[in-house]
């Protein structure tokens, strides 16, 4: 079998899990997400690289320069859609330039994002480009996620 | 379990119907792989499809009497304009999932907005028709999720 990589990116704010409404898990931290995500890339047989930073210069830097290393990428971008502050295009180009070596992007959230509201949320905007969206299953949505990449992998 | 899959307008034209953005698959071929894959689990679904925005409105009516414990909608154009289907939904307690065989938010402006994403407890979209097959079997997951933690 194909030893197929896995980049799982969490963006700015993902430290500190405290505020989601997790789903059966106690209290949800991010190390409990990189243990279910390494449970589950594991049943697929996925090489699984799990990072955050709060840093977006860097988040961008990797996504664009570490990307040559992975088969795919998982994205939470939380900040892009809950922060005024953000850098859109760090995203949008960086992800265009991924789809277009034609791997896999999914973008996934914890909580519901247009739960306050559509005119505050904001999904990654790459037109034409494909990426999947998982939003509001709770440490779940990375679940569906790496069960979507490794069905896409398999068909490449 | 019971799973209602609720399918708007237009989705029983897949397969033929813009293949580069839907995919080749037809609605029969996914709706008997949700089916088998409820049944893998023990679960049983409901797929059905309509063009008619009152009759999606009264199905989900019909899963809140018959206490149907998951609804997965893909209300398809609906999504954007039915304030009926978002009204229903609420009165729905079940966990449901919003879906999409493409990411809206990837295209034209006027599927940007969906009345369904508040409405719901998730959404998911883009994964292509493959979509239902993965929420169908997360449910099952969830469900076996929750009983060990009773």
């Amino acid at each position: 079998m194909k030893n197929n990589k896995l980049l799982i990116m969490n963006g700015p704010g993902l430290s500190d899990l405290s505020n989601f409404n997790e789903m059966g898990y106690g209290q949800l931290t991010l190390d409990t997400v990189r243990k279910k995500c390494a449970e589950s890339c594991k049943i697929f047989g996925l090489k699984m690289d799990f990072r955050q930073t709060d840093d977006e210069a860097e988040l961008s830097r990797f996504l664009i320069e570490g990307i040559e290393d992975f088969d795919a990428l998982i994205i939470n971008p939380v900040g892009h859609s809950h922060a005024a502050s953000v850098d859109f295009t760090i995203y949008s180009s960086a992800i265009k330039t991924i789809t277009r070596q034609n791997k896999p992007v999914i973008e996934v959230h914890i909580s519901n994002i247009f739960q306050q509201g559509v005119e505050n949320t904001k999904p990654i905007h790459v037109p034409k480009c494909e990426v999947g969206f998982v939003s509001g299953l709770g440490i779940h949505s990375y679940d569906l996620a790496i069960r979507a990449v490794n069905k896409k992998l398999s068909k490449n | 379990m019971n799973i209602y899959v609720i399918n708007g307008p237009n989705i029983n034209l897949l397969g033929t119907r813009e293949p580069e953005i839907y995919g080749k698959e037809t609605l029969k071929s996914i709706s008997k792989k949700c089916i088998d894959q409820g049944l893998k689990d023990g679960h049983e679904v409901k797929f059905m499809q309509s063009n008619y925005e009152g009759e999606i409105v009264e199905w989900i009516q019909n899963a809140i009497t018959e206490k149907v414990d998951s609804i997965v909608i893909n209300a398809a154009a609906y999504t954007h304009t039915s304030i009926a289907i978002h009204d229903a939904l609420k009165s729905y307690s079940g966990f449901k999932i919003e879906l999409h065989i493409s990411n809206p938010h990837l295209r034209e402006t006027f599927r940007h907005v969906s009345y369904i994403s508040s409405a719901v407890d998730a959404i998911v979209a883009g994964l292509g028709p493959d979509g239902y097959s993965h929420v169908i079997e997360l449910l099952a997951d969830l469900q076996k999720h929750y009983k060990q933690k009773k």
